[in-house]
Parts: structure tokens; sequence; C-alpha cells
């Protein structure tokens, strides 16, 4: 396939993509505008872009919230914190628990059943039951978030360790291999890209159950901001607080991703 | 003659034993799941007479095996479930018949993808449910904004399976049927659509469950009725048991809603392992 001008094909279909997907993002953009503009149906009640765009970058808000105030700043740290706390706990617990049941059959003919017999409840149920369990309305929201992202550590890991070649397991315990050896330099490194996977879905379901947490039960964080705005009508700084979980969410995604090419980088070679 | 016979004999009885080996394995699982089960709710039960410290605020099994036998008598329990189930399916089935569609077509036709593509990428990280307060403001009836917004929990991951499930395909099988003279109808037809198949019905059943994580947010934000709802109510008015109860009659819905798109899924690809 080595033509001498499928590099400059190549670069003109690329260009040729970035365009098209600019003029797709400013369509949308333009056909957001219109409609409210215009006031098609209930799009009146929506607020267009440029106000959007004008309120969160005004040193002094119609609504108190923009890029200038620092109430925009501790929303987000608030959520974050909450994010990352929640995210921690789950990896730290998470994957060992994941490479237990991968490796024994015990762990996993004791556990597994159980563990399906909890995962079909989507953690917003857990909602009532976190804040009745846990007074301390910081731990409420951490445990929230975290039950959602366990699982999904919990499984992939798992998922990953019951898929190494029981061959490579045996070659090592062959070659003398003790279990912890076998652990440190079979099981775990043949996990990590599904570990990794499972932690990409864990930060997304993580965001997704914090917000809701949040607009139910906080007083504080992304979720709440926007609820809060909701009930005194301020639309734009409704699209404001989502276009951040939009951005924040993207933000955290993106290093999980960052972290687990790096650490598996011999996938990618 | 003899020989053949014995060595039947010694065949079939070693058959035997290992489906009775199987048989005796099989059964081990089955107890020790149980056994995992029954310990974890007997641990549940014993901290919270002990009052364990973050165990103590919440009711027993005991007591919430009585709170679900209540439950099935009473009228309101059904029309909740009925309720919840309406608004999954019709943002569900709305989410199928929008985003596969789509999927295809962003597969298909790399133009278009092109010019969705992004829009789709800005769109998808913001979490549905920070869409709840919009939706109230933008839909007139509160119950078509709660659909909408299961809608878009489930939407965003069909077009995405649909759209990475038309992309998998082997370029030459379209290459192949192009040469053998193949209209644009029958290439979607007869390699499109079965190719991206399964990863359609992957997108599906993670759909669904995305579905009932939105449904219990959105009843609990937005609506007066459903299983979400009910679990809410409950905990507002220190019904407590009726707390886990909700949340196990949720966990029950969301799997047999799974198991339907599975059986769907075995239905429509014969030609595929259930999965």
């Amino acid at each position: 396939m080595a033509e001498p001008d499928s590099h400059s094909l190549r670069r003109r279909l690329r260009s040729s993509q970035v365009l098209l997907g600019a003029a797709g993002a400013l369509a949308f953009v333009a056909a957001w505008y219109l409609l409210v503009r215009f006031e098609v149906w209930r799009f009146a009640k929506l607020p267009d872009p440029l106000s959007v765009v004008r309120e969160w970058t005004a040193r002094r808000p119609q609504y108190g919230v923009s890029l200038y105030t620092a109430a925009y700043y501790q929303d987000i740290w608030t959520s974050t914190v909450r994010v990352f706390c929640a995210f921690a706990l789950a990896t730290l617990l998470g994957v060992p628990t994941g490479i237990a049941l991968g490796w024994s059959r015990s762990v996993r003919e004791f556990l597994f059943p159980l563990l399906e017999l909890i995962r079909p409840i989507p953690p917003l149920a857990w909602v009532p039951l976190a804040v009745l369990m846990l007074a301390n309305q910081e731990a409420a929201m951490i445990f929230l978030t975290w039950i959602a992202a366990f699982f999904a550590t919990v499984l992939n890991t798992m998922l990953g360790v019951t898929s190494i070649d029981p061959a490579y397991v045996r070659a090592a315990y062959c070659l003398g291999s003790r279990p912890q050896d076998v652990l440190r330099h079979v099981v775990v490194p043949a996990a990590l890209p599904y570990v990794f996977t499972g932690l990409q879905i864990a930060m997304g379901v993580a965001w997704f159950s914090l917000v809701a947490g949040e607009m139910i039960a906080g007083q504080a964080g992304l979720g709440y901001m926007i609820l809060s705005a909701y009930m005194d009508l301020q639309t734009t700084t409704i699209v404001i607080g989502m276009v951040t979980l939009g951005l924040v969410g993207f933000l955290s995604s993106a290093l999980v991703r960052w972290l687990g090419e790096r650490l598996t980088a011999w996938q990618f070679s | 003659m003899r020989l053949e016979g014995v060595l039947t004999a010694v065949r079939v009885s070693a058959a035997r034993g290992t489906r009775l080996r199987t048989k005796r394995v099989e059964s081990v699982r089955v107890l020790r799941g149980a056994a995992g089960i029954m310990g974890f709710l007997a641990l549940w039960e014993l901290g919270v007479l002990a009052h364990v410290p973050i165990l103590a605020q919440i009711p027993a099994p005991l007591e919430v095996a009585r709170a679900q036998w209540q439950l099935l008598h009473e009228a309101r329990y059904y029309v909740d479930w009925l309720v919840s189930l309406e608004r999954v399916s019709a943002g569900f089935l709305i989410a199928a018949l929008v985003g596969i569609p789509l999927g295809l077509l962003m597969g298909w036709r790399a133009k278009f993808r092109y010019l969705t593509f992004p829009v789709f990428e800005i769109l998808r990280p913001i979490p549905p449910l920070a869409w709840v307060p919009l939706s109230i403001v933008f839909w007139p009836t509160t119950e078509s904004s709660i659909v909408f917004v299961i809608f878009l929990g489930a939407f965003f991951t069909v077009v995405l399976n649909t759209l990475a499930g038309v992309r998998a395909i082997d370029q030459r099988y379209v290459r192949a049927a192009i040469s053998l003279g193949a209209t644009p109808a029958i290439i979607f037809r007869r390699i499109i659509l079965p190719g991206a198949l399964p990863s359609i019905f992957t997108g599906l059943t993670v759909g669904m469950g995305i579905t009932w994580s939105v449904l219990i947010a959105a009843e609990i934000i937005a609506g007066k009725s459903g299983l979400g709802y009910m679990t809410w109510e409950a905990y507002v008015a220190g019904a407590f048991p009726i707390i886990i109860a909700g949340m196990f009659s949720i966990g029950v819905a969301g799997y047999a809603s799974s198991a339907v798109v599975r059986l769907v899924a075995r239905y429509a690809m014969p030609w595929t392992k259930p999965f």
C-alpha cells in the first residue's frame, strides 16, 4: 500500500475530517441559537449559547456563577475530590477483590453469587440507604460514587484474571515460581489491560452517580449547583454546570486512559 | 468380542464417572454460592442486632422480608412496577429506534460520521442526570421529561456501540460484494446489518442497565410514582425496611429487563453463542 501519494491523500482526508467535524459542531450551535432565538416550540424556555458564554465569562455574572467567581471553583473542587476519593477507594478495594475472585475458585464460588445478587441494584437506588447509613453527608456521597465504581472495577479485573492463558501460569510453576511470584509476574501484568478498562468505566459511572447523589441529597458540588440553579430558574447556570461537568468528566477519563496507556505500554508497541 | 465389550463397559463407566463428578462439582458450586449469600445475610442480621455502628441504622433482613411480603399484597406496589416499566420501555425503545439507524449511518458513511461524531463527543461526557433540570424546563409534562432523560441514558451507548460494530466489519466483505455486483441496499442488508448486530446488542444490554439507574434518580428528583419514588418516599416517611425491599425490586426489574434483551439477542442472532 506504499503508493507515492498515499500520504498526502491521507492528509487531505484528515483535513476534510476536521473541517466536517467543525462544520457539524457549528451547525449544532447555530441550530441551538436559532431555535431559541426564534422561540420555536418550547425552545423559548432554554438559554441560547451566546448568553451562556456571556454569563460564563462575565466578571459580574447575573446569576452568581462564572469563571470569575470563587463559588464556581468551590463546586468543581468539591465534586472532584469526592470522585477521586471514591475512585481511589474503588481501585484499592476492587482490584484485589477482582484478583482474588479470578484466581481462586473457592473465593469465586463463595462470593460471586452474592456479588451478582447485589450488582443489578443500580447505584442510585442506594441513595436513601446511603443517607440513612452514613450520617456524614460527605461519606454518603463518597459511598454512592464508590459503589458504582467498585463493581465495574471488580468485574473487569476478574475477567482479566480468568482470561489469562493457563499455560502461562503452569509454565511459571514448572519453572519453579512460588504462588506470589506467579501473582506478581504473570497474573497482575496479564490482567492490567482489563483492570484499566474497568477503571475507565468506573470513572464514567463515578461521575454519573455523584451528580445524581448531589442532586438528590447534596449541599455542594456541581450536581447541587445545577439543581439549585433549577430551583431559582437560572437556566444559563444550569447549562454552565452541565458543560463544566462534561469537561471535568472528560478530563478525568482522559487521565485514566493516559495512565493506563503508560502502564500497559507493551500492548501498543 | 469380549474385549470390546469390556472396553465399552469401561468407557461407559468412565463417562458416567465424569458425569457424576461434574454433577458433584456443580452441586458444590451451588452450595458454596448459597453459603456465601446466607453468610452475608446472617452477618447483616447479627450486625443489626449487635448495633454495629453503620449497620445499626438499617433494618435487618427479616424485617425487610416482612416488608416485602406486605408490599406484595398492596395494589400500589404493582402500579409502581408498571409505571417504572412503562417509562423504561418507552425511553429505551426510542433510544433503540433512533440510535441504531444513526449509528449504522455514522458507521457506513464516513462523511456523515465526520460531520456528527464531534457533536456526540461533546455531549456524551455530560452525565444523563445533569439533563434532568433542563429536561423538566423543556418538556411540557413531567412524564415526557423523565422518558427523555432515560432515552439519553441509553442513546449514546447504543449509537457508539452500533458505530463500533459497523466499523469493525472486515472491509473485504464489502469489496467482495461490490465486485460481485451488489447494490448498496444489498450490502446494507446482507453485510452491514448482520455484521453490526452483535455489537448493537452489546450496546442495548449496557444501555438497558444504565436506563434503570437513570430512571431511579429521575423518579426521585421529578416523579410522583414508580419504584424509585417508592424507595425515596419510604426514606422520607421513615419506613426503612421498604427502602431495601424497593432496592431489591429495582434489582429484580433491572435483571429481568436485561434478560429480555439477551433473549431477543439470541433469537435475532441464532449464529452466535448467547453471551
